[in-house]
């Protein structure tokens, strides 16, 4: 049995049936066989579980990819047909520019507005801002199906919340507007929504990270005259890299995720105008019966989110930024 | 203390006997379905199915497991690929989809068993896959077109006789300010009835060549029903903003008096037939033929099962049961619970006027074409109700649509048989 003793900054390690081992920078470790087993042991569960959960749906997923199945009887294996299919379907490729898009605002949009409020918050507190916060939370609590259902219920012509607003103020022009029946609106419509329901998160997320800046810089940066948006752009922000990498990066996987609002709301149209990676996949697989196209797809928007993920990091590292 | 325990234990012991001794005989009989047996009007059949099935057999543990409309068709599909945890009988609007299973081997074919069940021979053939029966359709929806008839009296107007007939009627009913069609484009699938008529009064069974691949569906009677349904789009008789209202949102339409006419599915008969849903006066009838050029006649249905049972291949060692459920499910007794449906057991009657109207349309049938997105291979259903959609929006080509549809249906089905 491996017994430690600490002393100082290092330590003294006293054991029976253990040896010395270097890691890869030369440190020295001990390694105790007799450990072994019982590491093993406790690891086993957890491995077994990602392994049945999580590894092999990957690498049937990629396997499917590469053959024509409709999920019931014999598969055909067609080698890359299916990534050859995608890139020339317009569904896909429609869905691919639709998540490009919807990433790309929502760090432009949801990201700032996150910071606005999560500053105003936290900068300006009083009896409203615990109140606030909740409010601002609550969308994200809400279920997916529930925010799409207010949403159909705030954008429905004729009856819904804008439509009857507007008629009442003599606004017939807004009460005449199609939002998710016009193709140039429904896109806009649905991202106005996600903004609502999305930005919850990054508000908290951001209060906390801005509660943890110690008063005392707040001070001093206010003796220099530093107050409002000065602190905010000179102290805060800088101080936010960090998660608003974290944020980005959410932002960006969730968007190549993204189906249950879309879906839920127009079911990816009118045509193709809100189809989302996630709709075309869904499409495929549970509608079409075309398991192999949508493994495809499954397999695109992973490698997708992956390279976002590894690229971001990257370059925030390269700018100095923490690793992950 | 150790006697107390040990008496304890016994008794335990004795009640676990005593509960698999009284479950030891009984069958146990799952069945899945989207209907789920609550007290809405619409489940009123399944609810009846439920209490009376387990009255009648007692002998037979039903698990009756409601899922949900789309969360039944999602698992139903995930459990059927995977093979495993089948349910004995599970609900099926027949068609190609039920056909997919039985191609796959995981239906339980009860063609002996279930072929002189008494029924429409229109429900019996959506749950016949190539000569095999498996499963019954105790109840069948045809479309057809419902009539706010109050609205049309008022105006003046009748129930058209042709199909050009209903431009005069959408002119009128448009300059007094009431929504000519209501019909939930937005959910995609509820436009699709429509055309289907739309293309069986321009080229008959042009539907049934194009399945069987003698046609292709960007072919003339195809394409001239999508001209028209853009037509009628254009010229405002689905409201101005078709795109952005559901099917529930045309339902609504219908009950309040502010649309005038929708053409859907039979199911909806209860419905509008409902003083607690409606104070309108609601018809239906047939949809009409063309008055010149026409090939399709008004005699010609588009429909299919309304609720329909079949049976898996996990249910072949408790074959007994799965009959015994199968006709308890096609039984007058079962089905005069249902309040608005058209039922394809005979000696069961109409519960409401509109029904008997639908009844007597479906009566009155030579030939039931079945949806096509229900019939047609699911590689190219979804495809087709989203081609549909896109006759609403005003700048389509439809005819481009079409044939894009087609080039799909090569690829899944195959190219046109010379």
């Amino acid at each position: 049995m491996a017994r430690c003793l600490e002393k100082g900054a290092g330590h003294i390690i006293l054991f029976r049936g253990g040896r010395y081992v270097s890691d890869s920078k030369g440190r020295k470790r001990i390694r105790d066989r007799r450990r072994g087993p019982f590491v093993f042991l406790c690891l086993l569960p957890a491995f077994l579980f990602l392994a049945i959960f999580l590894y092999y749906p990957i690498e049937e997923t990629f396997r499917i990819a590469m053959t024509k199945s409709t999920g019931m009887g014999p598969e055909t294996y067609v080698g890359f047909d299916n990534y050859v299919k995608l890139f020339s379907n317009e569904e896909f490729l429609t869905g691919l520019l639709h998540v490009f898009q919807w990433a790309f605002w929502s760090v432009i949009i949801q990201l700032p507005l996150a910071f606005l409020i999560a500053f105003a918050l936290t900068y300006y507190r009083n009896k409203l801002t615990g109140p606030l916060r909740s409010i601002y939370y609550l969308s994200n609590v809400l279920p997916s199906a529930i925010t799409a259902m207010i949403g159909r219920f705030i954008y429905a012509p004729k009856s819904g919340v804008i439509s009857s607003l507007a008629n009442t103020l003599g606004w017939k022009w807004l009460g005449a507007i199609d939002w998710l029946g016009d193709p140039n609106l429904a896109f806009w419509s649905v991202f106005a929504l996600a903004t609502w329901a999305y930005t919850g998160f990054p508000i908290i997320y951001l209060m906390a990270r801005i509660e943890q800046i110690p008063n005392e810089i707040r001070e001093a940066a206010e003796l220099d005259g530093a107050t409002g948006w000065h602190y905010a752009s000179r102290i805060v922000i800088p101080d936010l890299k960090y998660p608003f990498q974290i944020l980005a990066v959410l932002c960006t996987v969730g968007s190549l995720k993204l189906f249950d609002l879309p879906y839920i709301l127009t079911t990816g149209g009118p045509g193709n105008a809100t189809v989302t990676l996630g709709i075309t996949l869904y499409r495929h697989g549970f509608i079409n019966w075309n398991y192999g196209l949508a493994a495809a797809i499954g397999v695109v928007i992973s490698l997708l989110s992956l390279g976002f993920t590894i690229a971001q990091f990257s370059l925030g590292r390269e700018k100095g930024g923490e690793s992950l | 203390m150790k006697k107390r325990s040990l008496f304890v234990l016994s008794i335990l012991a004795l009640g676990l006997f005593s509960a698999s001794s009284l479950f030891a005989d009984k069958v146990k009989l799952t069945v899945w379905a989207g209907d789920i047996p609550d007290d809405s009007p619409d489940h009123a059949y399944a609810k009846a199915l439920v209490a009376g099935f387990q009255a009648k057999y007692p002998d037979i543990q039903l698990d009756y497991v409601g899922l949900g409309n789309d969360g039944f068709k999602d698992k139903l599909k995930v459990t059927m690929a995977s093979g495993s945890g089948l349910p004995d009988v599970f609900q099926t609007w027949g068609g190609s989809v039920m056909g997919g299973y039985a191609d796959a081997g995981m239906l339980l074919d009860l063609t002996k068993e279930l072929k002189d069940v008494p029924g429409s021979a229109a429900a019996a053939s959506a749950v016949t896959w190539k000569g095999k029966i498996y499963g019954v359709a105790p109840f069948f929806a045809v479309a057809g077109l419902f009539v706010n008839e109050g609205i049309f009296q008022a105006n003046g107007l009748k129930v058209p006789a042709t199909v050009e007939g209903f431009e005069k009627v959408c002119d009128t009913l448009k300059a007094k300010g009431i929504q000519p069609f209501a019909c939930g484009a937005k959910d995609k699938w509820p436009a699709l009835a429509l055309y289907m008529y739309m293309t069986n009064r321009y080229g008959g069974d042009s539907s049934a060549k194009a399945s069987a691949r003698k046609l292709a569906y960007d072919s003339v009677a195809f394409v001239k029903a999508a001209q028209l349904y853009q037509k009628w789009v254009k010229a405002g008789y689905f409201g101005a903003t078709p795109l952005g209202e559901g099917y529930g949102d045309a339902q609504q339409l219908m009950f309040t008096g502010k649309a005038a006419m929708m053409v859907t599915g039979s199911w909806m008969c209860a419905n509008f037939a409902s003083a607690d849903m409606t104070d309108q006066k609601i018809g239906f009838y047939a949809f009409p033929a063309l008055a010149k050029g026409g090939v399709g006649k008004a005699t010609d249905l588009m429909g299919m099962t309304d609720i329909g049972y079949a049976a898996s291949k996990t249910g072949a060692d408790k074959k007994d049961a799965v009959v015994k459920f199968l006709k308890y499910a096609m039984s007058p007794e079962a089905c005069a619970a249902d309040p608005g449906r058209i039922c394809s057991v005979p000696g069961v009657k109409a519960k409401n006027s509109i029904t008997a109207q639908a009844s007597a349309v479906f009566g009155g049938a030579k030939t039931v074409t079945f949806w096509w997105d229900q019939d047609l291979p699911p590689s190219v259903t979804s495809p087709l109700n989203d081609t549909i959609q896109t006759f609403f929006l005003p700048d389509t080509d439809v005819k481009k649509e079409l044939s894009k549809f087609e080039a799909l249906c090569v690829e899944n089905m195959g190219g046109i048989k010379k």
